[in-house]
């Protein structure tokens, strides 16, 4: 066993990344406009992780990391920071959405009706070739649609509970707030969260760490206008049109400060179409605003310290890769602690 | 690009935060942390801090777990050089800014110079209290009792505290801190140190200092000594040095020889430079 100083790291390094570059050299041939326009869901996921909406540099970004949607994001993230940051845009109303799909599991008949729109959800995975349908479309219609949220009747009906809003919005890229956190710092963290681990959070509230049992009051995905007030003109001006998913679980009811009895529910919003993702967040917004009824300890998805600091794919990520950095100077360290420990024990056994 | 790769405003958030940090010694100041091209947990923090501070006639050293010649070092080394064109240095009295990993240099540091350590866990009461809300709490009260039972304990089982590196220290008798992963070697050089320290955590989001001649001491019982790494018997197979922090290396022929952890002393003993 060779053990030596890790010495010689300009030519490594040089040497690791031409190694690296070759390994991905084929997919560095393919046209970032064929990833752009094909790959959607992983161009929209990169995006949304990246927190940066340009579906041309989330494409680039897939080919610089050989596929690797994470490492995608990276690169997307590192950008975007060094992006001038020109204002906060107008907050999207996402009744105002052109959708494409629409659904709610807790209504059978709703306004503006259910929108199955492009889903894989009744496909069946066989990863067999299969003839494509040529589908013909019925009644269909080109029309923009816009529907307003299933949970609409409910609110109007003052039966939802409302939580107070934020006076002013946060920016965590500027400011991280420090506990308790802001809700709209919170929303922020969430909505570039990897999607993964808010799977992962919000699985353990619906089987066993807690007792949300969500029901989709209102999934949509589709179009929305970013508007911004002009710098100048100060007139509010459309921006341009971004792909968004969003999502509003209901839950259960509680008792609110006044003696009323409000249903409760949570919002889950993010870039692209990423409808997992979208309902994780829902529900960990749920968890984290309303208290579980559950007797016993609390859950891991109703807390906030453990949403805000392991929800992030890109921290999380680098953080797990630096252990493959030498240590052996902390571990040298370790090392004579042990021994003089283990001195120690065995002189008390002798004892 | 911008001289430090860093926009002027994310300059001067962490330039105000690293102020804030040095007037209260010990201190945790929130920072937003700008993403960077580097990941996460590699350096980010130390790297910010050294963006910030960093003009044009600083020269700069950079050390990862004492070698300047290992892949991090480099990397980092190289980014800064490529978004600031300043000078750099393997000689650490010729430096004025030091951004280390894992280790403080074996020479002494003199006044004027700024050692940035590269911090992954700034929060020294996470191990035994993880809400940062009531950790904040904790601070506030300088109640660090949390801290004095898990080091009871460990005393009372093992005879001595099991934290091998980045052993908690108190700072100018009022915050304890976490002193980035330094082995206990290292620890007491933090006392009355000559230089500014300053540590940074990006993904964590905390800056925090040390000022020059601040009183830094570990957290210990009265009655036991604070037991350090030791060589005591071992020598450098390379220049001789002893008395100082040594890496191990197993040979092939399964042979221990002890090496100066510290690259940069090393050549500079072998060179009688020192």
């Amino acid at each position: 066993m060779g053990f030596v100083a890790i010495k010689g790291g300009e030519e490594a390094i040089r040497n690791s990344l031409a190694f690296y570059e070759e390994e991905i050299n084929l997919s560095q041939k393919i046209d970032p406009l064929a990833i752009e326009n094909t790959l959607r869901y992983g161009v929209d996921k990169v995006m949304s992780e990246g927190s940066l909406y340009s579906k041309k540099l989330s494409a680039q970004a897939i080919l610089k990391a050989g596929g690797d949607l994470l490492n995608a994001s990276f690169f997307l993230r590192a950008h975007r920071s060094s992006c001038a940051r020109a204002g906060i845009a107008k907050t999207i109303c996402t009744d105002e959405m052109r959708v494409v799909r629409r659904i709610s599991s807790a209504f059978k008949d709703i306004k503006g009706g259910q929108i199955l729109g492009p889903s894989s959800d009744y496909e069946v995975k066989l990863i067999l070739k299969k003839a494509v349908d040529k589908t013909v479309w019925d009644d269909y219609k080109n029309d923009d649609i816009f529907v307003e949220s299933a949970l609409k009747p409910l609110r109007d009906a003052n039966m939802i509970k409302t939580l107070p809003k934020d006076e002013k919005i946060s920016d965590i890229t500027r400011v991280f707030p420090s506990a308790p956190y802001p809700r709209s710092a919170v929303m922020q963290i969430m909505a570039r969260g990897e999607s993964g681990s808010m799977l992962a959070f919000a699985y353990t509230s619906m089987r066993g760490y807690g007792d949300v049992h969500p029901t989709i009051g209102d999934l949509r995905l589709g179009r929305s206008e970013v508007r911004f007030t002009h710098p100048f003109t100060k007139n509010e001006v459309k921006i341009g049109e971004i792909d968004i998913t969003a999502c509003e679980a209901a839950a259960t009811f509680e008792k609110q400060s006044d003696g009323s009895t409000k249903l409760t529910t949570g919002f889950g919003c993010c870039f692209g179409f990423n409808e997992t993702k979208a309902i994780s967040m829902s529900i960990l917004d749920t968890t984290l605003y309303n208290k579980s009824h559950t007797i016993g300890q609390g859950g891991i998805a109703d807390n906030f310290e453990m949403i805000v600091h392991h929800i992030d794919g890109i921290e999380s990520q680098g953080f797990t890769n630096h252990y493959k950095l030498p240590h052996y100077v902390t571990f040298q360290a370790d090392l004579q602690v042990y021994e003089n420990a283990k001195k120690y024990s065995n002189q008390e056994e002798k004892k | 690009m911008r001289y430090g790769f860093l926009d002027e405003d994310a300059k001067k958030e962490i330039r105000r935060a690293t102020l804030k940090a040095i007037a209260i010694p010990g201190y945790q100041v929130s920072f937003a942390s700008r993403e960077l091209p580097i990941a996460r947990g590699w350096g980010t923090g130390g790297l910010q801090m050294t963006l910030a501070i960093i003009n044009e006639e600083d020269c700069l050293k950079v050390i990862d777990q004492g070698c300047d010649g290992s892949v991090n070092a480099v990397n980092i080394r190289n980014f800064i050089v490529s978004v600031t064109d300043n000078q750099t240095t393997l000689d650490t009295l010729e430096a004025d800014i030091i951004q280390s990993r894992h280790r403080i240099p074996e020479e002494p540091m003199r006044e004027g110079q700024t050692l940035v350590l590269q911090v992954p866990y700034p929060e020294v009461l996470t191990n035994v209290e993880a809400d940062s809300y009531r950790q904040k709490v904790m601070h506030a009260n300088s109640d660090y009792a949390k801290l004095w039972v898990l080091l009871y304990e460990d005393t009372a089982q093992f005879g001595d505290s099991r934290i091998g590196h980045r052993y908690p220290v108190m700072v100018h008798d009022r915050y304890a801190m976490d002193p980035s992963p330094i082995p206990k070697y290292d620890t007491q050089k933090l006392n009355n140190n000559k230089a500014l320290i300053l540590l940074g955590a990006g993904r964590e989001k905390k800056i925090y200092a040390i000022p020059p001649y601040t009183k830094v001491e570990p957290l210990k019982f009265e009655d036991k000594e604070f037991k350090v790494e030791s060589f005591a018997d071992k020598k450098c197979t390379r220049c001789g040095a002893s008395g100082v922090f040594m890496d191990e290396v197993h040979t092939n022929d399964g042979e221990v020889k002890y090496y100066c952890n510290d690259t940069a002393y090393c050549d500079k003993n072998l060179e009688g430079k020192l």
